[in-house]
This record gives C-alpha cells, sequence and structure tokens, in this order.
C-alpha cells in the first residue's frame, strides 16, 4: 500500500497526556502548519521506558512491539515520537525483533494481535525536522523570530545513546542548535548538555538529582542562556522540579513549545520569554 | 441425560451437560460457601481458572456464567490477596500522580496483555493500566466500569498490579471530581431543608385510602 | 442467527412482522380495577394453598408462605448449650448484620455519627457486598427533577403497594432521597448524566415521573462498590463468612448483640454490642412456591427468623414479589434478573403470536400476573399463548431489538450491558432477537415493622433494608430498593449510633430463643427443623435447574 508521505503514525507515549502535555499540543500545531497529518495510533501503550539490556528478556519488548504491531495496522511504515525515552526504547525493539527467532517467539506469545512483520521504522522530531522537512525549509515558515534569545540545547542521554540509534552524532550532536538557528534563536553549546539528568533516581535519590540538576541548570546559565530546552520529558521534570535552593530559575521547556511558537501558534511560556505578556502557561487539568 | 466428565480440582465426576461450572460443583456434591456469590456475573466471587484436553492455554471465567464442557479441569480461585492502600478520596487529586504514588506498579505493566485475556467481563485491561499510566481517569473508569472485581487479572499479572483497587480509585475519582454535579439535585435537597414539600406531605399522610386513591389516579403521568 | 430452536424461531418471525405496528401505537395502561382482577387471578400470592398462618410469636395468625413459615416454626440452629454466650469474643458499640447495601450505610453512618470505627463490626454470611444490593440493575428512585416532588413520589409508592404501606416510612424515603443521590456524588458514584451533569432518569413500573437514576445496567453494583470502598476508607471491620446464628438478649429486654458461625471453621464468634443492626436481606433462595429467583445465594430469610425469635413483628409477608422478567432461555439462565429498564427504554413483553397483552411497566406484581395469564393454559383460565422452550420452561418474549430502533443504534449495549454480555455468552443477540421471560422471584415486600428510625420497638435491635417491611406494602416499585436501603440504613446507622452511646447493656444470653423454642414445643412443632438455613441446598439432583410448575 503506498503511504500518504505527509501522513505520520504518532507515538504519543504517557508523558504527552499528562505532564508534557505543551510539548505534544505545541509539536502537533506546528506538524500541521507544516504539512503533516499527524494520527495517533490506535490502543498504544507505553513504550516500556526502562528497556532490557538482557539478550533473552522477550517480554520487555513485548510492551514496544505491540505497538509496532498497531503502527503497522494503520498501514505505515515509520511511526513519530517526541519523547526521547519513548524513541529510544521503540528503536530498540523495533531492532531487537529483526532477529526472525525472538521475532516468532514474541508473535507466538501475542496471540491476540496480528504477526508483527517488522520494518517500522521510528522517528524522533529532531531527525524529522532535520531529515525531511529540512533546516531551510523550517526556517522559511516561521511566523515570528526567536529573536535571538538563547537558548540551551540540552539532550541528556538517550537521544544519543546508545550510538547505534543516537539522532546525531553522539560525541558532537548539532541536531538541536540546528534547529533552534532555524527558529530564529541563539543555540547556547554548554558543556553539560549531554550529562544524564539523574534520570529514575529522582524516585528514591532525589538529592542526586538535584545535585545534577543544579549543575546542568548553572552550566546553562553560565554560558548565557535565557531558558533550556529538552524532548524528554524526564529530563524536564527532573531539572524543573528537582531544581535545588539557589540554582538559576531560568525556563526549562519542550522544544514543541519553541517551535511552536516560532510557528505563529499560542504558547504562553515561550510568549513571557518574548513579549511583556504575563505566563499563565500552565496547563490546566480539563473538568475539574 | 447427556452426560460429561469434569475434573474438579483433580477429581473426576460425570455431570448433566450444558450446567455451569457452578452447578456442576453442586451436582457433584459441593456445598459452596467461598467461589459463590450473587450467581448471576455481578459479584465476581466464582472466578475460576480451567484447562481443555489438548489444549495448552489456562482459561479464567465466572463459574456461575460458563458451561461446562468435556474433559474440562477445574479450579476456583477463592480470593484473590490484593492491598488496597490506605486514601481517603477528599484528599486526593484526580490525575495520574494521585494513581501512580497509590499504585507504583502500575509502572511495572510490560503490556503483555495477559490481563486482557484473563478478563471474563472482556474488557480492555491492559488499555485501561495503560490508561492509568498516562493519568487518563475518565477513560480508566470508562474502561472498567464493567469491572465485577474477580480478581482474575490479578492473579494472572506479571506486573503484580492490584487492578480492581486502581479501577475502583479511578471510578471514584471520576463520578466525585471529573463529572459535573447536578444541580437539580442540589436545589431540590435546598428545597426539602426550607421545607417546601412539607405541607403536601403532612396533608399525604392524613389522607384516607380513599383520599389517597382519588390522588393516585388523578396523577398526570410523564411522557 | 442465534440459538433459537426451529419452532421458536416461527414465533420470532411473528414479532418481527407485528413490530412496524407496535412502533407506531404504545399500548394503553391498566384501570386499577382492571389490575385488580388480574391480580386476583393470576398472581401466585393469591393462591391460598401457598400460606399458612403463623402458630407462635409476634404475628401470630398472620399468614406467610409455607416455606418461610417452616423456618420461622423451626428450632435454633445454635445449641444454646453449645456455647457459653455470656464471655464474648468482640465487645462493641455497634454489630452490622449483613454486608449489603443496608449494613454498609448504617456502619457508615454510625461512624459518621460519632461511634469510632474500630468499635463497629459488620458480620456477614458471604463477603462484603455479596448481597442483592450489587446485583440490582435498573436504578434509583428520588424526586429530584423540577417537574417531579417527594409527593407524587409519595403517591406513586402508595399506589404501587396497594396502599397499604406506612405512610410515616414512605415518607421519609421519598424525603431523604434526594439528599441520598448528593450524597453518592460527594462519594464519587458514576451515575448516568448528561454532559452539564443533569441525571438521565426513565420511567419504572408505575411511576409517574421519570426519576429513574441509572448507572448503565449495573447500579446496584456501582453504589455498593463505592460505599464499600468508602467503609474500607473509614476502617471499619468486617467478619466475612460469619453469618448471625442467633442474636443476644439480655434478660432486660434488649438485644446486646448475637452469635456468628465461622462457615470455614465451623466455630462460633460471640460479638456482644451496646446496638444491632439488622442488615440481612431478603428470602430469594427460599424458592417460594417453586419459583426460581434473581437473589444471590445468601438470601435465606435469617434476619426474620433472627428477630421474630427476639420478640419482633413482621408484616406483610404474604406478599411475594416475582419480578416479570426473569431470563426463561437459555437453560443457563434461567431466573436471572432481566432489569425492567429494558421495558423503561421501550422493550414490548409479546405472546407467542407476537401482540403486545400488556403495557410494558404495569407495577410489577400486575406485570407478573399478565404475563402468567398469558402462559397459563385455557383450562386454567390462562390464554395459553406463552413460548414453550425444548427444557420445558415456558416464557413471554421481550421485544428487545426495539431499544435501538427507538434510541438509536448502540443505545441497549451501552446502556445494558451486563445483560447484552450475559446473552451474547450463549450466542443470542439481543439488539437482534427478542429474548424469553418469565417472572421470577425478587423481593421480600414485607419484613420486619420498624419506625421511621430504623427501630424495631426492641431496645438495642433496628432493621433496615430488604429485611424490614412497611416502606412498600404489598409491593415495591422498581428503584425504591436501592433507595430503601439507602434511606434506612443511614436512618437505622444513626439512630443505633445515638442509642449505643447511652446504652447499659447487661450480660448476654440466649433466654428469648430457649424460650421461643418451648413455644414451638407447646405449638407441637416437630424438633427436627432448624433454623436460620444460612445457605440453600443444591447439592445433587438439587443443582439442576428448577422448572415452574404453574402450567
Amino acid at each position: 500500500m503506498p503511504t500518504n508521505p505527509s501522513r505520520l503514525a504518532y507515538f504519543p507515549g504517557c508523558a504527552m497526556k499528562d505532564q508534557a502535555r505543551p510539548d505534544e499540543l505545541g509539536t502537533l500545531q506546528a506538524l500541521a502548519l507544516l504539512g503533516y497529518e499527524v494520527e495517533e495510533i490506535p490502543r498504544w501503550n507505553c513504550c516500556g521506558t526502562v528497556y532490557s539490556l538482557a539478550q533473552d528478556d522477550l517480554m520487555r519488548h513485548v510492551g514496544p512491539v505491540r505497538n509496532l504491531v498497531r503502527v503497522q495496522g494503520m498501514g505505515e511504515k515509520r511511526v513519530l515520537t517526541l519523547c526521547a525515552m519513548c524513541y529510544g526504547t521503540l528503536t530498540r525493539s523495533a531492532r531487537f525483533v529483526e532477529e526472525p527467532e525472538r521475532l516468532e517467539r514474541i508473535n507466538a506469545f501475542m496471540d491476540t494481535e496480528d504477526d508483527f512483520r517488522g520494518g517500522i521504522e521510528v522517528v524522533h522530531l529532531l531527525t524529522l525536522l532535520r531529515d525531511e522537512v529540512g533546516y531551510e525549509k523550517l526556517a522559511s515558515q516561521v511566523k515570528r523570530s526567536l529573536d535571538g534569545l538563547k537558548v540551551a540545547t540540552y539532550y541528556g542521554c538517550v537521544l544519543l545513546r546508545p550510538r547505534e540509534f543516537a539522532v546525531d552524532d553522539p560525541e558532537r550532536p548539532e541536531v538541536m542548535e540546528r534547529v533552534v538557528e532555524a527558529l530564529g534563536g541563539t543555540p547556547t553549546v554548554f558543556p553539560e548538555r549531554m550529562e544524564c539528568c539523574g534520570a529514575y533516581l529522582t524516585v528514591g535519590r532525589s538529592d542526586v538529582v538535584e545535585d545534577r540538576a543544579g549543575r546542568i541548570l548553572r552550566s546553562a546559565r553560565g554560558n548565557g542562556a535565557d531558558l533550556v530546552v529538552t524532548t524528554c520529558p524526564l529530563c524536564q521534570f527532573n531539572l524543573d522540579k528537582r531544581r535545588p535552593a539557589g540554582a538559576p530559575s531560568l525556563p526549562v521547556l519542550y522544544l514543541g513549545q519553541i517551535l511552536a511558537w516560532a510557528m505563529g501558534v499560542d504558547e504562553p511560556a515561550v510568549a513571557a520569554l518574548l513579549t511583556d505578556e504575563p505566563a499563565t502557561g500552565k496547563p490546566v487539568p480539563s473538568g475539574v | 441425560m447427556n452426560e460429561i466428565t469434569v475434573f474438579i480440582m483433580g477429581k473426576g465426576y460425570r455431570v448433566p451437560a450444558g450446567l455451569t461450572i457452578m452447578k456442576a460443583m453442586e451436582y457433584a456434591g459441593y456445598l459452596l460457601n467461598r467461589g459463590c456469590g450473587c450467581r448471576g456475573g455481578y459479584c465476581g466471587a466464582c472466578a475460576t481458572v480451567y484447562r481443555l484436553p489438548g489444549d495448552y492455554k489456562l482459561y479464567a471465567d465466572l463459574a456461575c456464567q460458563t458451561p461446562v464442557q468435556d474433559g474440562m479441569y477445574i479450579a476456583q480461585l477463592p480470593f484473590t490477596p490484593a492491598e488496597r492502600p490506605a486514601y481517603a478520596l477528599e484528599n486526593l487529586t484526580p490525575d495520574g500522580a494521585t494513581l501512580l504514588a497509590l499504585f507504583p506498579e502500575l509502572a511495572r505493566c510490560v503490556a503483555c496483555n495477559t490481563c486482557t485475556k484473563a478478563c471474563p467481563q472482556k474488557l480492555e485491561v491492559m488499555d485501561a493500566v495503560q490508561s492509568s499510566l498516562r493519568g487518563d481517569i475518565r477513560q480508566v473508569a470508562e474502561f472498567t466500569f464493567d469491572c465485577v472485581s474477580c480478581g482474575l487479572c490479578t492473579m494472572r499479572c506479571p506486573a503484580e498490579i492490584s487492578h480492581h483497587h486502581v479501577w475502583q480509585l479511578s471510578r471514584r475519582l471520576n463520578g466525585a471530581y471529573l463529572t459535573p454535579r447536578a444541580e437539580h439535585v442540589k436545589t431540590r435537597v435546598e428545597e426539602i431543608a426550607a421545607g417546601k414539600f412539607k405541607g403536601e406531605l403532612d396533608k399525604l399522610v392524613t389522607m384516607t385510602k380513599d383520599e389517597l386513591v382519588a390522588a393516585y389516579k388523578a396523577r398526570q403521568i410523564e411522557a | 442467527m442465534g440459538t433459537y430452536p426451529r419452532e421458536i424461531q416461527e414465533s420470532i418471525e411473528r414479532v418481527e412482522a407485528t413490530r412496524p405496528a407496535r412502533l407506531a401505537n404504545k399500548p394503553a395502561r391498566l384501570t386499577l380495577q382492571e389490575q385488580e382482577t388480574l391480580l386476583k387471578g393470576f398472581h401466585p400470592d393469591y393462591r391460598a394453598e401457598g400460606k399458612r398462618k403463623l402458630k407462635v410469636g409476634a404475628s401470630w395468625g398472620e399468614p406467610v408462605p409455607h416455606e418461610l413459615a417452616d423456618l420461622l416454626e423451626a428450632y435454633p440452629l445454635l445449641d444454646p448449650g453449645s456455647v457459653d454466650v455470656s464471655k464474648p469474643d468482640h465487645d462493641v458499640d455497634l454489630l452490622v448484620i449483613g454486608g449489603g447495601g443496608a449494613g454498609t450505610v448504617a456502619a457508615i453512618w454510625a461512624h459518621r455519627s460519632g461511634i469510632p470505627a474500630e468499635r463497629i463490626v459488620i458480620a456477614t454470611k458471604l463477603r462484603h457486598g455479596d448481597s442483592n444490593s450489587i446485583m440490582a440493575q435498573g436504578g434509583i428512585q428520588a424526586a429530584d427533577k423540577p417537574h417531579d416532588s417527594p409527593a407524587i413520589h409519595y403517591l406513586d409508592v402508595l399506589g404501587g403497594g396497594h396502599f397499604t404501606n406506612d405512610p410515616k416510612l414512605v415518607r421519609a424515603m421519598v424525603e431523604d432521597a434526594p439528599e441520598l443521590i448528593r450524597w453518592h456524588e460527594d462519594l464519587g458514584v458514576m451515575y448516568d448524566k448528561a454532559p452539564d451533569g443533569t441525571m438521565s432518569t426513565i420511567h419504572g413500573g408505575g411511576t409517574s415521573r421519570k426519576r429513574m437514576h441509572s448507572a448503565k445496567d449495573y447500579t446496584g453494583l456501582e453504589i455498593m462498590r463505592v460505599l464499600r470502598d468508602e467503609a474500607r476508607t473509614q476502617g471499619i471491620a468486617t467478619i466475612e463468612f460469619s453469618p448471625a446464628v442467633e442474636l443476644l438478649t439480655d434478660g432486660q429486654g434488649q438485644v446486646v448483640g448475637a452469635v456468628l458461625w465461622n462457615l470455614e471453621t465451623s466455630e462460633y464468634t460471640v460479638v456482644r454490642a451496646k446496638a444491632t443492626v439488622l442488615a440481612t436481606g431478603g428470602w430469594g433462595r427460599l424458592h417460594i412456591q417453586g419459583f426460581p429467583t434473581t437473589n444471590h445465594y445468601g438470601a435465606t430469610a435469617d434476619g426474620l427468623v433472627l428477630a421474630y425469635r427476639a420478640g419482633a413483628k413482621l408484616r406483610d409477608l404474604d406478599a411475594v414479589q416475582y419480578h416479570p422478567t426473569g431470563a426463561a432461555y437459555p437453560d443457563q439462565l434461567v431466573g436471572l434478573l432481566i432489569t425492567e429498564k429494558v421495558r423503561g427504554m421501550d422493550a414490548q413483553p409479546l405472546n407467542r403470536m407476537g401482540e403486545v397483552f400488556v403495557h410494558p411497566l404495569e407495577p410489577r406484581d400486575v406485570e407478573s400476573a399478565a404475563f402468567i395469564r398469558e402462559c397459563a393454559l385455557p383450562e386454567k383460565g390462562g390464554r395459553g399463548l406463552g413460548v414453550v422452550t425444548p427444557t420445558g420452561m415456558v416464557g413471554v418474549w421481550l421485544d428487545t431489538p426495539m431499544v435501538d430502533m427507538i434510541h438509536g443504534p448502540g443505545a441497549f449495549e451501552r446502556a445494558l450491558s451486563s445483560i447484552y454480555r450475559m446473552y451474547v455468552r450463549f450466542d443470542i443477540n439481543p439488539t437482534k432477537e427478542p429474548i424469553l421471560v418469565y417472572p421470577t422471584l425478587h423481593y421480600q415486600n414485607g419484613g420486619v415493622v420498624i419506625d421511621e428510625h430504623g427501630w424495631t420497638g426492641i431496645p438495642g435491635l433496628y432493621a433496615a433494608g430488604e429485611v424490614e417491611g412497611g416502606v412498600h406494602g404489598k409491593n415495591r416499585l422498581m428503584g425504591n430498593s436501592l433507595l430503601d436501603y439507602n434511606v434506612f440504613g443511614r436512618r437505622a446507622g444513626i439512630a443505633a449510633a445515638g442509642w449505643a452511646k447511652k446504652a447499659s447493656p447487661g450480660t448476654p444470653t440466649l433466654t428469648h430463643a430457649r424460650r421461643y423454642a418451648e413455644q414451638l414445643k407447646s405449638a407441637g412443632v416437630a424438633p427436627e427443623r432448624k433454623a436460620p438455613i444460612l445457605l440453600p441446598e443444591y447439592r445433587g439432583e438439587k443443582a439442576l435447574s428448577r422448572m415452574v410448575d404453574l402450567l
């Protein structure tokens, strides 16, 4: 079945529906303006979050592969993620089941689903913007420039590690900086941009995470940044919510938020940095 | 009478075809106390697992709703250990963080779908777990409304989630916080407290039967 | 399509043929006179041979069904010599006997009235929540819409009960109703609502306003599980699989707790309590006149037996509620409840010829009598127009496909998902094919006499829910049982808490039970019969479906 190049199967992941909602709202509006028909995959489940490193632990791949089965069911060949973590987990599983014996065992276990046939590519927002939209086209679509805003580009771990499916050169990445430039901002390259935020230690050892968050934020601010941008909801949470007392107060936003603002979409958190409008950007849970 | 053989906890019995598992056990002489409640598919007391000859699968269903089959191996699950954490509805907010704080094991779901396959009510149990993870309480409440808390999913779950407790909390959060209140109920409660219907009711309780019959006949019936 | 045998299929074709005309014209309601004729001719309550007058006790001379009389005129199951009741295992302020709706509501409100949670015990025969409360499908009444009022609700209740109800109980029920719905909203009960929060309400049999609130067709389950969760929140203890086998009295006329029987370990547990709420539910599992029942497994009238021995008066127990629409096919479903909501959503009852023979929403006793007349053979005064199934069961059609035709595709599955699920398991799709129904034993209309605070007249003993009588008179309307247990559960809980705060109970004894046994002996009752029976007997051949012997 020929696929419509502008149609994009989209895997949100849990965080996009909860704490990272501004990222999803902004990105989806921006992608629509860039000409994409984004379609959320039906009945998706958690990506799996923490992937198993054991070679024989098939159970941990059932969840991610089930999502890929849904993409296959839509007749699509690729699936978009915004979340760095989902990107890593889905990609890892897609590669894991390239080995026929593993695929067969997973299919045998998932007897209520169609067999997965493989061949689904997992695409992250950054690589989509780089490889398909292109920086030039992106720049040409900008409705209002970020106007030289100094944006610290924070990659964290999973976009770049493991090397086999890093979104960019794991030593010298530039994709996020190029995107910021295309949007009219000034990327702030800072030494801590690839350091781990502390990840799940946030649950049991928040002191460790606070220490790391403080270091990352001080480094970003020390290099002149007005804000930090990330694509990982866990990084965003740790940098923002585990910010230790006395650490720089610069905002930690999602890439989707600056993308949306530049494309002309209402985005209060960015607007607050660039205009005199008061920040009211906290999304309100519906119905309460 | 057409008879078949069933194995109740390993022991074989000849029972009439067409009985439910529950009635077959009684026919075989079991006096049920655990494993039997409403006998109509509402209470979830009679969670049962079984296998069929020549079939590797372990099936799960309610004994009161499932007909016996020849060669069936049957065992009932009299109880599902599952902890309900202490909470008071009035201290909670209806979001995913609340669910994860009270039921952190939700995050252990590997999406294996075993829960869904075990559900006698044919609910999309795994989808409900996933909705919990993303904080979509309303969706959880709707997916699980028909849950009878039989515990079969909980007993089969490799992530060790206590599903029915999560669902119960989610439905209460949905009903109390995510659904608008009925204004007309509030109004009527206030009217009654203010004595609006007192006079009329005072009169009704002292009426003779003939007067009541006349008033009853004179009622307008809402179309 | 479906699993109906060929001879029944032919009748379905007639049902389909008459459907267009029936969709256009609604049948008329019966006059009071016509209702009475129908009841006298065909309602099982009017068969004199089904009852006898009680030979002993506070309601001496009152007629009750043989099945109940056999239990009231029976010796204590508990051998008074086998347990020392003066040494209680638990000593509490409040003992609630019964873990269904009424008991749970009573416990919650006693706690809210100042009794500490650790001073309350709910004892229940099966699990907490195993009850008829959990099985109620259709809904709960409350006059809370602008064009309705408690006074109109009052009239509906009295008319449904043939004007035999206790007026002050009815008043309490209709006046409290909206407040309890409000309370349920606070607790998080998911009622069916419009997007703006307005309750979706429909008619029930015998209502003059659409005041039936529902939670799909799991209304009872939804309310019960929320109440149970709330009781757990409050930390109220339950003792499961421990039915009460006898009340305790202290020689000064006070009830001071009960003796429980642990079904699993076969041991007695003595609970001394300052106040006791009896919330043991009804009698469906007595299978009065051989009818199948919608009731849960433990509905064996234990509470009536216990209270009667302690001196409580009973009322209206000559009136049995047969729900018009119990399933009649397939065999595995016989007797199970098909909620009145199906008729509330416009499905019509039809005979074998596909003709509608009664308005779908007459009061339950009238509707049941009409079904029985339609099925009974002409030589027994009936019309002989029922549908006979291969196993000899008989029934009338309930034209379920009309629901989606009138309310839109998907309406049945959405609003009646439990019924839908129940039939689809047996390859019958109720949105495409009608279903067969016949009256089934559903409710104990009467019970222990109480005042408007749930007090039985015996110091320390309160009653709530199906075990009590007077609220519904001789016939309960749909949606008033869930309401009853909420209203009187709350009232009994509050009143019992008030009593417990000032009560000074003496040493527990079984004197009243001994005395009652002596009375039985003087009345010439043979010593073999024991009560309460706790569980119905279905072992062996009795496991086979009960067939209705009315034809």
